[in-house]
């Protein structure tokens, strides 16, 4: 029924023109030849633009056939870092822009975005069990955005709806572009069932300022990332390092970690050659050995050495983990990309201080001849059931495909510290100028993703409660023969292998 | 004169509306909690009955002894420490001096209770804090004692003060009520007699307010059986493996308070349920030791 008239369409060309020019105006300073945009880039902008106007055309149609004014597309999302706010406003900024393409295309269906960001002190427990509440009460937001871990649960129990089919459709558009290794963690039963929407690295921070009190010098310094990756620095070094500084009094404690339930203290394990899925049975892994070696080191470091506070996990985030680093009464902190950018905007630390105190490397191999490891926990927009009975999975995926934009999903990059999720997004030259982001990307090649499996949940609980019990006092024996009884009755989704 | 009693419709208009109050939001719950048990019912909201399996993982539950006689203990010693007896100490004291410096003096007891639970926990949590400066170790330094972690040493004496500071306010109350209501005439007697002070309180006045104390002893089991919240604020049933992990905590924990998203309401309905029978057994066991019935008997003599 839409009639176009030349004039619109001239102004459609024109827009679509102005943004190309626009992209290619980013990409000239970082251009590789550092002169002109060769004509394949240009040519394929304008193919993918020129895509990207058929798909809103068909939607526009199927938004006409619904006869409604206006879809409301509910959207939630989570930090609980302030910091990455874009996880949810670059929605209001792309449903602009679609705005505006259908008004120019002469449609007159709007697409209103809401929702919510969470933040702290709404923690992911909070925000889940929210989740689940609503949707069972037929009040499910269409977008979720969630840890791509929830993806086996949420997929079995009829949550959320399989987009094979949407990202086969808008596959040139942009996912063509997305780093193929995402589309690992997002993949269960055979199905994609979300787009990435950030990944990051958890990388071991620590305090240059104090080694240089130690009597480091400024090359041995700089040295210690790679001697890390080497593996030539293991976590028997790290003990003994963070007691050094501890004894000389420099530093109140030697090593926080996180306060809650989390995932970083598996990288302990992966450190001592633990393993946590096997693709090829599609079972989780509990590979006695390592958990018996870091269930000892764990004791080691709170007992022996004396370097993790013995109630580090049930102390308060700013008192016992972001405090003590930034103020340097810490040498180490186990962490995660996205603190950097947490630090910096809440004024704890400058841009400038950060690089000139700060150092981050790979968590450290559990002893010689192991491999360092990092941890990488992508998150993730999924549709729900909701919004695909209600008749507006379209709508919502063309809004995720605009999000999945290199500049857009800059913006959240940039801000929070998290990193790219596709090619043309590390070429972006707001984020080839992060000097923090590119000197992390390394640790991409040495990450690992936790399984997405419907019990994953059961590990993760009976692994904080033992490590949280031998910092508490408990015996690593004791704790290793709870988690060995409470994975035995999980039964048949582990592999238990020496 | 005989007492008037409500009989038939007129009886029904008058319980009508706390009856129904009741059933939705107490009777219909345990049905449903009990329900629930039967199924293992996680976040995917199916009922699929499962037949006594979780009781049965209950019996084979390792820790589950352990947490049942932390359970008493917190409640026994909270009890006696705090909501009953340091309810009963203060109600007496402040009855038996200048009226309004005890009033003052209870009316300090009320602020924990007024103080919301995160802040109030949060101002124990610092002055529990391991360095030399928390309020505890500058105390203990003050007396030439080094600085302790009282969460790691002393976890049992941080959520009875923490849990019992809260719940001395309502025995409180209802105490120095009862104790302001006996009859002068009762103790100028007693002391007409020779009575000391302190066998005034033991004869006269404690028989007195033996109801008052019967209600506050059996609300406050009830209460402080159920409740966990001050627990999972300062040490979450730590240090160690569920050192203060109370079965109400365990419940919590088991049905919501999963990181990974995964729950067990089946199985937390079902502790809970134990948890009601075991506060069952306990109200009927205080009603029978306190002689309930002759406390509500209808007095054998006409009070003008």
């Amino acid at each position: 029924m839409s009639t176009k008239s030349p004039t619109v369409t001239l102004i459609a060309v024109a827009l679509i023109a102005l943004i190309v020019g626009v992209v290619i105006g980013y990409m000239i300073p970082k251009a590789p030849t550092g002169e002109v945009v060769p004509k394949s880039e240009y040519d394929k902008v304008l193919a993918e633009n020129e895509q990207l106007r058929s798909k809103v055309e068909e939607l526009q149609k199927k938004l006409e056939a619904m006869g409604a004014k206006e879809i409301t597309i509910v959207i939630w999302t989570i930090g609980p870092d302030p910091p990455s706010e874009y996880r949810y406003k670059n929605f209001e900024i792309a449903a602009e822009m679609l705005n505006k393409w259908l008004t120019l295309m002469g449609s007159n269906v709007k697409v209103k975005v809401e929702g919510e960001f969470f933040v702290r002190p709404v923690e992911w427990k909070e925000y889940r069990n929210k989740f689940y509440m609503a949707a069972k009460a037929g009040k499910a937001p269409d977008i979720y955005l969630t840890g791509h871990e929830d993806i086996g649960f949420l997929a079995d129990n009829n949550y959320i709806i399989p987009l094979d089919d949407y990202i086969q459709e808008y596959w040139d558009v942009v996912y063509y572009d997305v780093i193929p290794t995402l589309w690992k963690a997002v993949e269960y039963k055979g199905h994609k069932w979300a787009i990435p929407q950030d990944t990051e690295v958890r990388p071991l921070y620590f305090r240059k300022d104090i080694l240089r009190q130690l009597g480091w010098s400024e090359e041995e310094i700089e040295a210690l990332p790679k001697k890390i990756q080497n593996g030539e620095f293991t976590l028997e070094d790290l003990l003994e390092l963070a007691k050094q500084a501890k004894d000389a009094g420099l530093v109140e404690r030697g090593l926080v970690h996180r306060v809650k339930e989390g995932y970083d203290y598996f990288q302990f394990y992966l450190g001592f050659g633990g393993r946590l899925w096997d693709p090829a049975q599609g079972k989780m892994v509990f590979t006695k050995s390592a958990w018996k070696k870091t269930l000892e080191w764990f004791h080691r470091a709170v007992y022996e050495y004396e370097v993790i506070s013995p109630t580090q996990f049930s102390g308060d985030w700013d008192k016992d983990f972001h405090g003590p680093f930034t103020q340097g009464k810490t040498l180490f902190l186990s962490g995660g990309s996205w603190h950097k950018g947490e630090w910096i905007s809440k004024g704890l630390l400058t841009e400038e201080s950060f690089k000139e105190n700060v150092g981050f490397a790979l968590h450290p191999a559990g002893e010689a001849g192991l491999k360092p490891v990092t941890l990488s926990h992508p998150l993730i927009y999924t549709i729900t059931k909701q919004a695909a009975d209600r008749g507006v999975a379209d709508v919502a995926f063309m809004l995720i495909t605009l999000v999945t934009d290199p500049h857009l999903n800059a913006n959240h990059a940039i801000a929070s510290s998290h990193l790219a999720i596709l090619y043309s997004e590390i070429l972006d030259s707001r984020y080839t100028q992060d000097w923090f982001l590119k000197d992390v990307a390394y640790m991409l090649d040495y990450t690992t993703f936790i399984p997405n499996h419907p019990n994953w949940g059961d590990y993760s609980r009976v692994v904080y409660e033992s490590i949280k019990a031998v910092e508490g006092g408990e015996s690593p024996e004791d704790a290793y023969n709870y988690m060995l009884s409470e994975i035995q009755k999980l039964g048949d989704v582990f592999i238990i292998e020496d | 004169m005989k007492m008037f009693r409500l009989t038939g419709k007129y009886l029904w208009l008058f319980l009508g509306p706390t009856l129904t109050i009741i059933t939705i939001f107490f009777i219909i719950p345990v049905f449903l909690t009990l329900l629930i048990s039967f199924t293992d019912m996680d976040y995917a909201f199916e009922w699929n009955w499962i037949g006594l399996e979780n009781y049965i993982r209950m019996l084979e539950d390792q820790w589950l002894p352990k947490i049942l006689n932390n359970t008493f203990f917190y409640v026994f010693v909270t009890l006696t420490c705090f909501n009953v007896g340091m309810a009963l100490v203060i109600s007496i004291l402040t009855t038996h001096i200048n009226e309004y410096v005890g009033s003052a003096f209870r009316a300090i007891w009320l602020l924990p209770r007024i103080t919301p639970s995160t802040v109030y926990a949060l101002l124990w949590l610092w002055a529990s804090r391991e360095d030399a400066m928390s309020l505890f170790n500058w105390i203990l330094g003050f007396f030439g004692m080094p600085p302790i972690n009282w969460r790691l040493h002393q976890p049992w004496l941080l959520v009875i003060l923490v849990n019992g500071f809260v719940g001395v306010s309502f025995g409180m109350i209802i105490f120095t009520a009862a104790l302001k209501s006996i009859p002068n005439d009762f103790l100028w007697a007693a002391q007409v007699d020779g009575a000391s002070t302190f066998q005034v309180i033991r004869h006269v006045e404690l028989p007195l307010i033996k109801w008052p104390i019967l209600f506050v002893l059996a609300y406050q089991t009830l209460s402080l059986l159920t409740s966990y919240e001050y627990i999972l604020l300062v040490t979450d049933g730590g240090p160690g493996f569920f050192t203060t992990e109370v079965w109400a905590l365990r419940s919590y924990h088991l049905a919501f308070a999963q990181y990974g998203g995964r729950v067990y309401f089946g199985y937390g309905a079902a502790l809970s349920t134990i948890l009601v029978v075991i506060g069952l057994i306990m109200s009927i066991l205080y009603l029978k030791l306190f002689r309930f019935r002759e406390l509500i008997i209808e007095p054998k003599i006409e009070v003008q």
